[in-house]
């Protein structure tokens, strides 16, 4: 056989031999790190508000801690799941068993979640879900467990905190558009509530499937039906086209927009104007005050001149908090550090007035009303929220009374 | 009420002018040079970031972009036609149909490493701005420019293809190659202009659609694959038929979106499905395909 | 026609048949067991797919239907209607096989790319079911999850080396089934019928007939595999019947050598080795598999599997013509 032939198989040995590296039985060789992974979206539709700059807040959190807990140096670990849940369970996986991650970390795409609970929970390691939206993690029996965390937002703190607003001040009339999966049907379940419960009424609702580009109709029907208040009950793509069409057909003359989720990066998708005026409800900001900013300047410096998208700054305060707990605790040991991360009350940059509720093991924090400033107001890059008024944690979030989950005392 | 519909099957023809566009350029690739490409969605993705780019680095505004983008999109289309393409005519079609399936994959996430996911900014032309009103309908004055736009586009190339010496040869080039050539024609120089020519006019719907539809590198994965559906319900192949359908589908899709919106998007493929049960060629087809 | 297999030799086929099989014992422990599993779940899909492909020359680009609709069916079977997890992949298989038989007996009079564009027109109708009227069973979005694992006639599943070695012995004894379809006359008839359709009617025998069988065996597999997938993952979510979940497989196809025996199964484990290596290495998934994709069609058409065959036929051929050379 001449060695030419064998080059191309030569090739593809080399290529695939990293990946036999035979996975250690769990608890063995690896207790001189500590591991942290970031399980995210790198590549996909999520990349710009999560992606490699949530995996710098990372950084930053354990580099700003000193790069060691309990005399063992931190290591981070990064996954794109390209928002397949089939690859968030396997790189869940992967990251407990090739590197003993104690910490995992992100999962932006509610899917990819839930994919990931399930594996946390049998496999009794920490999972801060900061960028996933449902609050099936922390109301759904299924889901929730000792285990799995939820920090900076949730469906039902995004809904409530906006419609009950615009509904207060005045928009009892509304009609929404809700993409039709199961964060978008959360959004309107939770919205629906918030404003009949300030004595308003939802006029109408399309169910519209997910990825649609084209709103006209829906706008149309949205016009024509009286109300005062559009909902976008939405994220992502999805609202941004909503929101191009909705200034197309001149919508914000007679209607008050809220829109359900939004970040920096949508906003800055298509510049301020489109979106200025719209309400919105954000877990954090950089340009909040001073504290704030001097993170995000220290971050910006790093990141090409851009400050974080707050979904990028949860990540930085739930790795801090991870540590503090496990420092606090004298070991990663999941429950023992669960001790220390529940009923624990402290403000950092991102979250104010917050503790981690031991019943469902939900962040509860400040959130904050925002609107969307126009363009001629926006005083530096990416400072494009105006923050109208702050609701404490106890009234964002979900009452105790109606949690579903009983995780401890 | 009756406001409201019209607005509705405006809405309708809107959308159905960009099935219409990219169908045709689909149709009239497939139908002259038997070259299924699955990459008309990344076409019309890069003719608004053709558009978006323009504008960001030359300043180049919205009409000359109508004219710029195309060209630009067109030499692209080109380049891969005689680098990667043209080797796979010996073969069996569904090789190239493969060949334009990893090239989308390619493109998207190059554009999605280069331009970021969140999408990029591009507004309608000052001239094109506010609302008309029709009488029967208000309606906003650029939706009204992009029926126009692509009606204008469509019948014109229709005409070409149907009508001229031009579009003669180029119909005989594809059923006869030999005997053409024979007449001192350069077949491979004509296949590429209209492999070319088809890239322009999805770019061409991608700079009308760049100040309605978020600029993203995904957004040409959504409309592929019912622009494919537009072009078996018109009967693959057949100019008039795509131009038709596009607009038709358009609204009936805007109508299945008044009534039930969950199932708008499927609409089309429903249609598909019950137009090939009952007419297998499709609405304007001929017997291809068949035996 | 499609890329044509290269005439095997039925000893290479075996040999390659015993490699895979022992690898496929050894591949827990090689890699971590939950890519393992989805290695072997995903190669039982390429092989069902190239059933319809490489042996019948039909393209589908509506094959996730069958996997990931039938995902769904054997995940609701279990998580709601209780079924033990041996009935509820049957009744995955089961509404696979129904489903290919209703799509095929529409479509298989199509050629080429009309009969691609009409499995793709079905996958979207279903894709529609799954996310939008079916949500309140399917879960959406969110996917259709905490699917328990069980028993398999007794023996529990919930230890990943054990799931795995359950799901290996079913793949292996349906691959195995596979082999002997395709060298039994019916998969004769498949052939000539991919080489040449007009010349196999015109020898008598019923082609569309013959090519719903294949669809509809093809169907049954890949709703195997789907059914598999649920079982081990604990849940199926709704990309699974997208399309580009079919555009995987046939890349997965191409990638080991449609048209032949085993192509398929190398395709799926080079395909998911590689992508599990790029997600933790590299920031553009797309570029490098579209990329490697291209190069596949153009210069690599035969797949892995298929090139290794083909030149160990080139071999072969001028080692006899050599030896007729010199004999005569």
């Amino acid at each position: 056989m001449k060695f030419a032939r064998l080059l191309p198989l030569a090739a593809v040995c080399a290529l695939l031999a990293p990946m036999a590296s035979p996975p250690a039985p769990a608890g063995a060789a690896g207790n001189d790190q500590v591991v942290v992974a970031n399980i995210g979206d790198m590549s996909g539709v999520y990349s710009a508000l999560d992606g490699a700059g949530a995996v710098l807040a990372d950084q930053m959190a354990i580099d700003d801690f000193g790069g060691k807990v309990l005399g063992k140096p931190i290591k981070l670990v990064s996954f794109d799941h390209r928002n397949d849940p089939g690859l968030a369970n396997q790189e869940t996986t992967e990251a407990i068993d090739r590197d003993h991650a104690t910490l995992l970390l992100d999962y932006t795409n509610s899917a990819t979640a839930l994919a990931g609970a399930g594996v946390a929970k049998e496999k009794h390691v920490i999972q801060i879900v900061t960028g996933g939206g449902t609050d099936a993690l922390t109301n759904d029996p299924k889901y929730c467990n000792p285990y799995t965390y939820h920090y900076g937002y949730d469906v039902y703190a995004l809904a409530h905190g906006t419609a009950a607003t615009l509904t207060k001040q005045g928009g009892k009339k509304w009609y929404t558009i809700t993409a039709n999966y199961a964060f978008g049907h959360a959004l309107y379940n939770d919205v629906k509530a918030a404003v009949e419960a300030n004595g308003g009424k939802v006029l109408g609702n399309d169910d519209v499937p997910l990825g649609t580009s084209d709103f006209s109709t829906y706008l149309l029907k949205a016009k024509s039906s009286g109300a005062d208040v559009l909902g976008l009950d939405n994220a992502g793509n999805d609202t941004v086209n909503a929101m191009k069409q909705i200034n197309e057909f001149g919508m914000k003359k007679n209607m008050k927009i809220g829109v359900m989720l939004l970040f920096e990066s949508d906003v800055h998708a298509l510049g301020p104007d489109y979106w200025a005026g719209s309400t919105v409800t954000i877990g954090g900001y950089w340009d909040l005050d001073a504290k704030s900013r001097a993170f995000a300047a220290r971050f910006a410096a790093k990141n090409h001149g851009n400050p974080p998208t707050w979904s990028q700054f949860a990540n930085y305060s739930a790795v801090t908090t991870y540590l503090e707990a496990v420092k606090r605790a004298g070991t990663t040991d999941p429950l023992a550090v669960e001790k220390q991360l529940v009923g624990y009350h402290f403000s950092d940059a991102f979250a104010r007035n917050a503790y981690i509720r031991p019943q469902d093991h939900l962040l509860i924090h400040d959130m904050y009303l925002a609107q969307v400033l126009p363009a001629s107001e926006v005083k530096q890059p990416w400072a494009y929220f105006k923050i109208l008024k702050v609701i404490p944690g106890a009234e964002a979030y979900r009452p105790l009374s109606e949690v579903k989950c009983h995780l401890g005392s | 009420m009756l406001e409201n519909l019209g607005g509705q099957i405006f809405n309708g023809l809107v959308s159905g002018a960009f099935y219409a566009m990219l169908s045709l350029g689909l149709a009239i690739i497939f139908g002259l040079l038997r070259i299924v490409n699955f990459a008309h969605g990344t076409m019309y993705m890069l003719g608004a970031f053709a558009a978006y780019f323009g504008a960001q680095s030359f300043g180049l505004n919205f009409w000359a972009a109508l004219i710029v983008s195309p060209i630009v999109v067109a030499i692209i289309g080109m380049v891969i036609e005689r680098l990667l393409l043209s080797r796979l005519y010996k073969l069996d079609v569904l090789y190239n149909l493969l060949l334009t399936f990893g090239i989308t994959l390619f493109l998207e996430d190059a554009m999605r490493l280069k331009f970021g996911m969140q999408g990029s900014p591009y507004v309608i032309p000052d001239q094109l701005t506010g609302i008309v009103n029709l009488g029967f309908l208000i309606y906003p004055t650029y939706r009204i420019f992009v029926i126009a736009a692509s009606l204008i586009i469509c019948i014109g190339t229709w005409l070409v293809i149907e009508k001229t010496s031009l579009g003669a040869t180029l119909r005989a080039a594809t059923e006869n190659p030999a005997l053409v050539r024979a007449f001192g024609i350069n077949v491979p120089v004509l296949i590429t202009g209209v492999f070319g020519f088809g890239c322009a006019l999805a770019a061409f719907a991608g700079v009308l659609a760049a100040p309605t539809t978020n600029v993203a590198p995904l957004m040409g994965d959504d409309i592929i694959i019912p622009t494919f559906a537009v072009v078996v319900i018109g009967g693959m192949g057949s100019i008039l038929g795509s131009i038709v359908t596009g607009f038709l589908v358009g609204v009936v899709v805007a109508m299945g979106a008044v009534f039930y919106p969950p199932i708008s998007s499927t609409l089309t493929y429903i249609l598909m499905a019950v137009v090939l049960l009952i007419r297998p060629a499709g609405l304007f087809g001929s017997a291809e395909g068949l035996r | 026609m499609l890329s044509n297999g290269p005439r095997t030799a039925s000893r290479v086929e075996l040999w390659l048949g015993v490699g895979l099989f022992a690898l496929g014992l050894l591949l827990p422990w090689i890699v971590y067991p939950v890519l393992a599993m989805n290695i072997v779940v995903w190669a039982l899909f390429a092989v069902g797919f190239n059933l319809l492909l490489g042996y019948t020359g039909l393209l589908s680009f509506g094959h996730a239907m069958f996997f990931g609709g039938a995902s769904y069916v054997t995940g609701i079977a279990i998580l709601h209607a209780h079924l033990p997890m041996p009935l509820a992949l049957l009744a995955g298989a089961a509404y696979a096989a129904l489903l290919a038989l209703a799509v095929g007996a529409l479509s298989i009079r199509r050629q080429g790319i009309y009969f691609a564009m009409i499995t793709l027109a079905f996958a979207q109708l279903i894709y529609f079911f799954v996310s939008g009227a079916f949500i309140g069973v399917t879960g959406g979005e969110n996917g259709l999850q905490g699917v328990p694992r069980g028993t398999f006639f007794g023996i529990p599943l919930q230890h990943d080396r054990v799931m795995y070695y359950v799901l290996f012995a079913i793949t292996a004894a349906v691959v195995a089934f596979v082999v002997r379809v395709i060298h039994s006359p019916f998969g004769q008839v498949l052939k000539a019928i991919r080489e040449n359709e007009q010349r196999a009617r015109s020898l008598g025998y019923d082609v569309d007939r013959f090519k719903l069988m294949a669809f509809v065996l093809s169907g049954a597999v890949s709703g195997l595999a789907g059914g598999l997938l649920v079982v081990f993952q604990h849940f199926t979510v709704m990309d699974n019947v997208d399309w580009r979940t079919s555009g995987e497989v046939v890349m997965m196809t191409l990638l080991g050598g449609m048209g032949t025996v085993y192509g398929p199964i190398v395709g799926a484990a080079f395909y998911l080795l590689l992508s599990d290596r790029l997600a933790v290495l590299v920031n553009a998934p797309g570029v490098f598999i579209g990329g490697i994709f291209i190069v596949m069609v153009l210069v690599f058409r035969r797949g892995i599997v298929g090139e290794i065959l083909a030149r160990r036929d080139a071999r072969r051929a001028r080692a006899r013509a050599e030896a007729e050379r010199i004999g005569a």
